[in-house]
């Protein structure tokens, strides 16, 4: 598996902590050639980037509100740009709580219904696998990823469910070890179970799960891997 | 306090005799400013008066022991270069007094204490303790301390990977909150604080200096009156996000060698940090308070020096790459302020409003005093007898009290508590926390390029925090041992190899010589097994006064912590691969009883359960047993015969085949077994605790195919394998006694806390 011609750019923040994690993988587990965005870092624009990641952690300490200072830093107006132009952007856990909070996805993310932290392994069922994101998944497959994450019970109005519906725009939801949609694999109490959407057109996705927590064996799972090989494939065959 | 009144009784927590001998030392009496560094540096928590002359019996050399005790933390080689920096540290006064700030802070300045060593933190444990699981106030402190350990482990992103839970009334008035961190290091990437040169500009770096934590650790040197409240304002409080950010900035200027030397402000913040710098450094040191960031306007110079606030750290840089070092804390966007110099006298030259303010020997305060206290054996201990099981009837149905002990809130799952930490960042955890030990790989170095990353990925290293103060009430110098035998059968049982030891030491008031006595039996019960396990002490921390005045109507006592020695272990494993669990994995696999049963029921929970009484002696340790029953155990993992092991320890033989059956995350399991008893009595089979023993399993090829080996790795090292059943679905069956669901049991067990 050589990568190495793909270049991912993870955008770090101050508090982000995920960015590591996902950095390693992307080089070490998937052989791409992944390098680290400053959040300071004087560019402008990131166009030399295959995909962009907006990694986990707590930006900013999640002061405010999950996501809220992170989405009103410089580098997102690129992120955005990025975006708009067809990029492909993938926000993790409080990354996609910044994809939120930047517009770029639509919703909001409320505290988990449990009022606590949740570090748990959860089970994904893949509802749209005509993305950048899910092109590589085995169909009928139910993804083992873990969550870590205060906030991740997402809520967005009836028109916006509507359109997501319509646009295939949900693309995982928690479900249970068997692919059984159920109020018991919800681990957070977000809406019709929902754990990952994308925009419209499908080119920028946020999930809570953690995929890059689950891309070795050793791990415990491998599941989160199919993500990352499938932004892969798909730009190897654009 | 106006200092021409005359002390009595205890003055920020320094006796008259102490007082006096200031004095004596100054010429005069001490004055506002002198007395506040006195009684902080030669308050318990920082000087260790009472407990020095003990710890320096303990082993802490040896083995892979790269710096012991002395340092902000202790440092092991983990070979291929690498180095693991690792300690534990209580925060149990200000966690009783304000629990969501307090465990916070002490999460936050454990980890302060490894990275001011060059080490990226890469794993969180605790130790914690609270009062009775049916107390009005535990479900209080038990949400607030874990919500607290969360808030701050998480923030940083470091998992917090395992821990223990424990429930006991004599934890009602002061609950204990011990916590502990490892950072991974390269060797010849140690900082340490005593190496100032002279010229050396001190540089104050991290969070401006609040209110908060004034005199912290002389309120931690205290016992609690009956006005708790009025010390809320000793407790410090945290800002995780800063020092995630404090901590990239230090990690950063170390790679660039911009930093000299550097001490983490920890208990008597600017204090302690300036003073044991230099100390250690053998220099000293100009302090320039009006350099000082402040967050509250007009403190004093005794408050700055006192503050406990979070996030900060004092460095020695050369004075000419202040600039570069002040360039690194921009960027992170914290405060990096010239607030004096490394001199050649070995005094503290306080600078106040441009002014030489105060000039204190260093000699002088760090060298305090230090006490061998009077020791007395305990009067309660002659009641305590071995347990003569005869006057106690078999209670009609032992599956009720099995059930019971296994529900018991100190065995059940608490699966509530450590899904509350994320466990999973870093990439490294390879056995979550509900297991016998935490188990890491090493992921990489954080930094573009992973071109620290270690040599070797195949390897391991295993982590285990331990303590069980029932016992060591019960027979401390027992209980001493038992916490270091404990955590080393939890890494052997996994796999690993104990290679060193953290201490947290939690006692009553070390001015009752019955105190003092068990603080030393303790110790030499940690002692004597550390030396036979192999496990040098790296680091650790004491902390007493862990007591309460208490009123009922007109009855005055005293509440008191049992003696509550909780020791953290490191243990290391060559090919992570080996690495097992503790939970049965097939149907149909067979189990087996590695070891002996001495079936002393004395101090165990059937006891408490089955007859409301547990104050009898524990059975005494074989040493040189054990560490053949742990040698051997782990050779037999080593050659891959076994599939699960587990140690027998709190509820006995029957609690560790139900733990192996229901902990599987998988499928739910269950077991059928048969043993001959030999005309014992089958509650002492069941429920004895902290026997000598292991039950593991293994697939049909250990009674067949490996059968000859296992005999010789068995006869080498003198050890007992038998065959005592096997691995069920769904049913739990002992002797045709025991007779329970699975099922029912597991619900019982997850869903208690």
């Amino acid at each position: 598996m050589n990568n190495k011609n793909i270049k991912a750019g993870i955008i770090v923040f101050p508090g982000s902590n995920c960015d590591f994690d996902v950095y390693r993988v992307l080089n070490e587990v998937f052989d791409a050639s992944a390098s680290f965005i400053w959040h300071k870092d004087k560019i402008k624009d990131l166009k030399k980037y295959d995909f962009v990641v907006i990694p986990g952690g707590f930006s900013y300490g999640d002061y405010l509100r999950s996501g809220a200072l992170a989405a009103r830093s410089p580098v997102m107006e690129l992120v955005k740009d990025y975006a708009l132009d067809g990029g492909i952007v993938l926000g993790i856990c409080n990354g996609f709580q910044i994809l939120l909070e930047t517009g770029l996805l639509e919703g909001v993310m409320l505290t988990n219904n449990s009022l606590k932290f949740e570090c748990k392994d959860v089970y994904l069922k893949t509802l749209n696998f005509d993305t950048p994101f899910t092109c590589a998944i085995k169909r009928d497959s139910v993804l083992k990823m873990p969550i870590a994450h205060h906030d991740g019970n997402y809520f967005a109005t009836g028109g916006i469910i509507n359109d997501l519906n319509k646009k295939v725009g949900v693309i995982f939801k928690y479900c249970d070890k068997e692919g059984n949609i159920t109020d018991k694999s919800n681990p957070n109490g977000s809406m019709h179970n929902i754990a990952g959407i994308s925009n419209k057109t499908n080119n920028v996705m946020g999930l809570m799960p953690h995929p890059e927590r689950s891309s070795e064996k050793i791990l415990g799972s491998e599941d989160g891997g199919y993500i990352f090989r499938s932004i892969i494939k798909y730009i190897k065959e654009k | 306090m106006n200092k021409t009144e005359k002390p009595s009784g205890k003055l920020f927590g320094l006796a008259i005799d102490e007082y006096e001998k200031i004095s004596e030392l100054l010429g005069r009496e001490p004055d506002d400013f002198e007395l506040g560094i006195f009684s902080a540096m030669w308050s318990e928590h920082c000087s260790y008066k009472s407990s020095k002359v003990y710890l320096e019996t303990l082993p802490t050399k040896g083995g892979k022991v790269l710096i012991g005790p002395g340092e902000n933390a202790g440092v092991v080689d983990f070979g291929d270069g690498d180095a693991l920096v690792f300690k534990m540290e209580s925060h149990n006064h200000p966690s009783f007094i304000e629990p969501f700030q307090g465990s916070a802070t002490g999460v936050g300045g454990i980890m302060r204490d490894i990275f001011t060593m060059g080490a990226r933190p890469v794993a969180n444990l605790n130790s914690l303790r609270f009062g009775s699981f049916s107390h009005h106030r535990t479900p209080y402190y038990l949400s607030e301390v874990v919500k607290g350990i969360g808030f701050y482990g998480n923030c940083m992103g470091v998992p917090t990977v395992g821990g223990e839970v424990v429930f006991d009334e004599c934890y009602n008035d002061n609950i204990l909150v011990n916590a502990f961190t490892i950072g991974i290091a390269k060797k010849d990437g140690i900082f340490l604080s005593s190496e100032c040169e002279i010229g050396n500009t001190v540089v104050y770096v991290g969070s401006a200096t609040g209110m908060d934590g004034i005199h912290g650790a002389t309120m931690a040197s205290e016992e609690f009156d009956l006005k708790k409240n009025k010390k809320r304002s000793t407790v410090q409080v945290g800002d995780p996000f800063t020092e995630k950010l404090l901590l990239e900035a230090c990690l950063e200027a170390m790679k660039k060698k911009l930093i000299v030397s550097i001490q983490d402000m920890g208990a008597a913040g600017l204090t302690s940090s300036s003073f044991e710098m230099a100390d250690k450094s053998e220099k000293g040191m100009i302090i320039d308070l009006d350099a000082i960031p402040l967050r509250t306007f007009g403190m004093t110079p005794v408050e700055m020096m006192l503050s406990e606030s979070q996030e900060r750290m004092l460095i020695a840089c050369e004075r000419e790459k202040f600039e570069l070092l002040k360039a690194v804390f921009d960027k992170w966007g914290l405060n990096c302020v010239n607030a004096g110099e490394v001199i050649k006298e070995k005094v503290i030259k306080f600078y106040y409003k441009s002014k030489i303010y105060k000039t204190l020997d260093i000699d002088t305060v760090v060298n305090g005093p230090e006490y061998k206290r009077p020791v007395k054996k305990p009067d309660y201990l002659k009641e305590i007898m071995p347990v003569k099981i005869n006057n106690y009837k078999i209670p009609e149905n032992l599956n009720d009290i099995a059930v019971k002990i296994v529900t018991h809130p100190n065995i059940a799952s608490k699966r509530t508590v450590f899904t509350q930490y994320d466990y999973t960042i870093g990439t490294a955890t390879v056995v979550p926390p509900g297991f016998s030990a935490a188990v890491l790989r090493v992921s990489g170095n954080y930094e573009e390029e992973n071109k620290n990353k270690s040599k070797n990925d195949s390897k391991g290293f295993l982590l285990n925090v331990n303590g069980n103060s029932k016992y060591a009430y019960l027979d401390p110098f027992t209980g001493g041992m038992l916490a270091v035998v404990e955590c080393a059968r939890n890494i052997t049982a996994c796999g690993g190899s104990p290679a060193a030891l953290t201490d947290c030491l939690n006692f009553a008031s070390p001015e009752d010589p019955e105190i003092m006595w068990q603080f030393a039996e303790v110790v030499k019960g940690i002692k004597s097994a550390a030396i036979n396990l192999n496990t040098p002490v790296i680091s650790g921390n004491v902390s007493f006064y862990n007591e309460t005045a208490k009123k009922e109507g007109d009855k005055t006592y005293v509440s008191k912590i049992y003696p509550t020695p909780v020791i953290g272990m490191l243990g290391f494993i060559k090919d992570i691969g080996k690495i097992i669990t503790p939970y049965f994995k097939e149907e149909g696999d067979e189990i087996y009883l590695l070891g002996e049963v001495k079936g002393n029921l004395g101090g165990s929970l059937y006891m408490d359960l089955a007859y409301g009484n547990f104050r009898q002696k524990p059975a005494d340790l074989d040493l040189d047993y054990e560490v053949r029953l742990q040698n051997c155990l782990r050779s037999l993992i080593d050659k891959g015969f076994l599939k699960s092991a587990a140690d027998v320890s709190e509820g006995g033989i029957f609690t560790a085949l139900a733990e192996s059956a229901i902990t599987n995350p998988e499928k739910t399991l269950g077991f059928v077994v048969d043993y001959d008893i030999k005309g014992r009595r089958i509650d002492e089979f069941l429920f004895s605790e902290f026997e000598q023993a292991f039950i593991v399993t293994a697939g049909k090829e250990l009674s067949g195919s490996q059968g000859s080996i296992a005999a010789e790795i068995l006869t080498e090292y003198g050890i007992k394998l038998e065959k005592i059943g096997m691995v069920k679905k769904d049913i739990m069956k002992i002797n045709s006694i025991i007779n329970l669901k699975s099922g029912k049991i597991k619900k019982g067990y997850y869903s208690v806390i």
